[in-house]
Formats: structure tokens, C-alpha cells, sequence
């Protein structure tokens, strides 16, 4: 317990020194831009994947379970746009990249830490936790939503596609089961998670990164502790934001 | 110059720093000697600030370092100089970038007149023509160049040398043992330098002091370590075959 308040003291010391403004606009403007570049074009393939592939098998289970003539075949349509862009989108794309970007922030700052290069900035006089950790929170906090209404449409057209491709429903019933209820409120409810499971995942991986203590095992280490932290903690998260935002 | 002031430094309960007090003066290399683990290192991030010490000052030409704050210590830290010991070059940048890093960071300048700065400094190590290559593409003793020319492009008043030729073959080593040595003269700064090879000590050692498990143990010149009398430095000193049988042949 008490060593879990000192991590807790420990990381928002380090995001007090995070927030501040960057010493030189230009060179901030500059890794944010790369960071954006990077984390964006790093998570497109594997998120587009998961993404189409998670609706399909939505889609076909909820087909699959109606067996009552009494619920229409457009239930499959609404089922799966809201599963999609509820939940699977932004909480299991987040938690998808929570290991992807998340171990990658983590060993990038902490390889930045076990050969000095942490040091040779502080002792330059740069707050080296500003200069490496905030473009990259900026950077998540900007791609993660992008990447997630992605997924969304990704995800309710590979559920489209597999239902084309079984013949279980039809498409007007699908495209109909999509738009029947539909509420704007629901997307918004989604980014509102993304933005800050973003925040959690940069952040933290931010935070093990930059007091890895040791050599490149540690380094390792610090990564795996990341994508584990940042997981519990978007799962935790995910549960609060559900009951504020949907009750 | 720098001084330190009965400074303590623990890790948990491991009592690395016992009470030392030393002066470093301008013009000269200042040495820091001793076995590996004896606490080089942590005194050197002590002196600059990187470690806090428990108890204890350091002075930069009388100015309380320790006694400041954060904003206060940024403007001492742009007048330091430092080389790490495995160069600490920042590997997603080239040679070019790492050297005008501190230049585009502090100063307003022209990213022209950065360039000519970094050329300069790279002209002084003696390192032309490698402007474009990444750290992982260098040899270690042009890594090493690259970083002395990192620590002196702000033109330092303090230059700080954590084992500038670890892993370095003594060839290479003594190249850049004389180049710290030069700039030392050249510039008029306060170097301070970690070491723990003795042709360093024998060739640079203006002022030598020698640190034993975590206290100072010695303090004299080169030509002083030679005849000392202090058995812990003896065993430092002539600890290798090769000193030791030198020795012998000698007396
Ligand atoms: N960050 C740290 N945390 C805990 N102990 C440390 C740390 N850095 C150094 N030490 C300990 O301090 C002692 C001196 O280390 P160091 O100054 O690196 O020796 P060297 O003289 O080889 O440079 C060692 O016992 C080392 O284990
Ligand atoms: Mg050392």
C-alpha cells in the first residue's frame, strides 16, 4: 500500500513537470508533428485489422442467436453498431494500443534513460520529462480518437461484409438496423473514453519509461509494467466513465 | 571553480558519499580516481546536480548550487559541460543534430549560425566530414568526439568527463585524454574528470583525488602518486601486473 501511494506521489510529480509549457515552441511543434506521424501511420494496419474483424464475428453471433422469428434480422445492423461503437471500439482498440504504443513510449524513454541521455538533458538545463513525454501525450490525445472512429466504421462494415458474405441478413435490413435509434450521443460518449484512455496510455508509459533504473532488462521490464498499468487502469476507468456517462 | 562541501549521499541505507570535501580549480583537470563502484560516478551527479546530496553544499565560483532552485540552477547548467560514459549521444538524431541540440534549445541564433557553430566544435575534436551519420554508425572514440563537442558547443565554463575512455583502446584513449586536456588549457575552464585508468592519471592528472570506498582518501599531483605511501592508493596504483612488475624493476 504505502508503495503503491509513492508510485501514485512519483507520477503526478512527473506530470507536474509535464504540463508546462515546452522551452522552445519550434521544437516541440516538431516532435509532435513526427510523434502524430509515427503513432498514427504505426497503428492504422493492426487497428483496421482488429477492427473489421471484431465486427464481422459480432455480427455473425448476433445472427446467430436470433432464432425467433419474432425480433427482426435488422436487430443484427443495430446490435452491432452499438457493441462496436459502444465498447469493442474504443475500449479493446484502446486497450490494443496500450501494447503497441504504450510498450513502444516506454522502451523508447527508458532506453533515453539507462544510457544517460536523460541526464545529458538535464544537464543542458531542458525538463527532459516535458521535452520527451508531453508531445507524446499531445500526439495520443489527438491520433486515439481518429484511430477509433476508424475502427468504428471499419468495425460495423466488416460485420456488413460477413453478412453479405454468409447471406444471413440481408444489406437494407443491416443498413436499417444501423441507423434505427441512432443516437450522435453514442459517438461522443466513445471519443469521451478514447480521450482518456489516451491520456492513460501515454502517460503511464511515459512514467515507467522515465524512472527505469538499471540496463536494457530493465527496460523490458519497464514496458511490460506499462502495457499491464495501463490496461488495469483503462479497465477501471472504462467501468467509472460507463456508470457516469450512461446512467 | 568548484567546491565541495562535506557532502553525504545515501542510497536507502548504503552510505555512498562519506563526508567529502574538495576544491577544483580553474585552468587545470581535475581528477576523480578509484576502483569501480567506489562512487565516481554518483559524486560527479552530485557536483552537477543530478543526484541531490543529503547533507553537504556545492559551490560553482561561490554560488550556493545546492541552496538554489530549479530555475536558478538552469542558468549554472548552461554553463556545464558534460560527457557521459557512454557518450549519451541521442541516438534518433545525426552527429550535426546532436551537437547544435543545446544551440537551438538556448540560443536564438540562425539555424545557419548554429551550423557554423557545430562545425566548429566538430573541427576541434577532429571530426570533419561525419556530419550526417547516426550514433549507432560511429566507432567509440568518434562517439566520445561527438559528445566533447556536445559539451563544449554552449562554450562551457565547467566541463565535467565521466571515464571519458571506457572502452577505448589506450591509443584512442590517450587522444582523448590530451583533447579534454586542451580544451581544459584553451578555454580556461573547470574540468573534472572520472577515471580510473592510470595512463589518464600519469598523462592529465594536474590535480589527482583519489576516492576509497566513498570517502577521500588522497589528494596530490601525478607526480606525486607515484611516491606515495598510502597503501589503498598503492594497491590502486600498482594493483596491475604490468605496474607492479615496472615497479620491481625499477627499485
Ligand atoms: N541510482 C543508484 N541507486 C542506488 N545505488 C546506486 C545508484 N548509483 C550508484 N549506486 C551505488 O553507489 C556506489 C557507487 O557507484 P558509482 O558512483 O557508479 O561507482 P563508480 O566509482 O564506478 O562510478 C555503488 O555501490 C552503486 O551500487
Ligand atoms: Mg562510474
Amino acid at each position: 500500500m504505502y508503495k503503491f501511494l509513492h508510485t501514485v506521489g512519483d507520477y503526478v510529480l512527473l506530470m507536474s513537470r509535464v504540463f508546462t509549457r515546452p522551452q522552445k515552441g519550434k521544437i516541440f511543434w516538431t516532435h509532435l508533428f513526427n510523434e502524430l506521424q509515427s503513432l498514427g501511420v504505426e497503428s492504422l494496419g493492426i487497428v483496421a485489422i482488429i477492427s473489421t474483424f471484431m465486427g464481422a464475428v459480432v455480427a455473425i453471433q448476433t445472427a446467430f442467436n436470433i432464432d425467433s422469428p419474432l425480433i427482426p434480422l435488422s436487430m443484427v445492423g443495430y446490435t452491432t453498431a452499438q457493441s462496436v461503437i459502444l465498447e469493442f471500439s474504443p475500449t479493446v482498440i484502446s486497450l490494443i494500443l496500450a501494447g503497441k504504443v504504450g510498450s513502444r513510449i516506454a522502451s523508447e524513454i527508458g532506453t533515453m534513460r539507462v544510457t544517460e541521455q536523460i541526464d545529458a538533458l538535464e544537464i543542458m538545463g531542458v525538463n527532459s520529462a516535458n521535452y520527451l513525454i508531453f508531445p507524446k501525450v499531445v500526439a495520443c490525445l489527438l491520433i486515439n480518437p481518429v484511430l477509433i472512429v476508424f475502427s468504428m466504421w471499419l468495425g460495423v462494415l466488416g460485420g456488413w461484409i460477413a453478412m453479405e458474405a454468409s447471406s444471413l441478413v440481408t444489406t437494407t435490413d443491416y443498413l436499417y438496423g444501423i441507423r434505427y435509434d441512432f443516437r450522435p450521443y453514442t459517438v461522443f460518449y466513445a471519443l469521451i473514453k478514447t480521450v482518456f484512455f489516451a491520456y492513460i496510455i501515454a502517460s503511464v508509459a511515459g512514467f515507467y519509461g522515465y524512472f527505469t533504473d538499471g540496463g536494457a532488462l530493465e527496460v523490458g521490464q519497464a514496458s511490460t509494467k506499462a502495457v499491464v498499468s495501463s490496461s488495469i487502469l483503462i479497465i477501471l476507468v472504462n467501468l467509472i466513465l460507463t456508470q457516469i456517462l450512461l446512467t | 571553480m568548484i567546491e565541495a562541501i562535506h557532502i553525504n549521499k545515501y542510497f536507502g541505507g548504503n552510505h555512498v558519499l562519506k563526508n567529502i570535501s574538495c576544491l577544483f580549480e580553474k585552468g587545470r583537470t581535475n581528477l576523480i580516481i578509484g576502483q569501480s563502484g567506489s562512487g565516481k560516478t554518483v559524486l560527479m551527479k552530485c557536483l552537477v546536480g543530478l543526484y541531490e546530496v543529503d547533507s553537504g553544499k556545492v559551490l560553482y565560483n561561490d554560488r550556493n548550487f545546492s541552496a538554489m532552485k530549479t530555475e536558478q540552477r538552469k542558468m549554472i547548467r548552461q554553463e556545464i559541460g558534460m560527457l557521459f560514459q557512454q557518450g549519451a549521444l541521442f541516438d534518433m538524431m545525426n552527429v550535426e543534430e546532436n551537437v547544435m541540440f543545446p544551440l537551438s534549445m538556448f540560443t536564438n541564433k540562425s539555424i545557419e549560425e548554429n551550423k557554423d557553430r557545430a562545425n566548429l566544435v566538430l573541427k576541434r575534436v577532429n571530426l570533419e566530414n561525419a556530419n550526417d551519420l547516426m550514433p549507432s554508425e560511429l566507432s567509440g572514440g568518434m562517439r566520445k568526439r561527438v559528445a566533447i563537442a556536445r559539451a563544449i558547443a554552449m562554450n562551457p565554463q565547467y566541463l565535467f568527463c565521466d571515464e571519458p575512455n571506457s572502452g577505448l583502446d589506450p591509443q584512442t584513449a590517450g587522444v582523448i585524454d590530451h583533447l579534454i586536456q586542451e580544451i581544459t588549457l584553451e578555454y580556461d575552464i573547470t574540468t573534472i574528470v572520472n577515471t580510473h585508468d592510470m595512463n589518464s592519471v600519469l598523462s592529465i592528472g594536474d590535480q589527482v583525488n583519489f576516492i576509497y570506498k566513498g570517502e577521500l582518501w588522497w589528494q596530490g599531483t601525478k607526480d606525486e602518486i607515484l611516491e606515495t605511501t598510502n597503501p589503498e592508493l598503492n594497491e590502486f596504483v600498482f594493483g596491475t601486473e604490468l605496474t607492479s612488475r615496472l615497479k620491481k624493476s625499477i627499485s
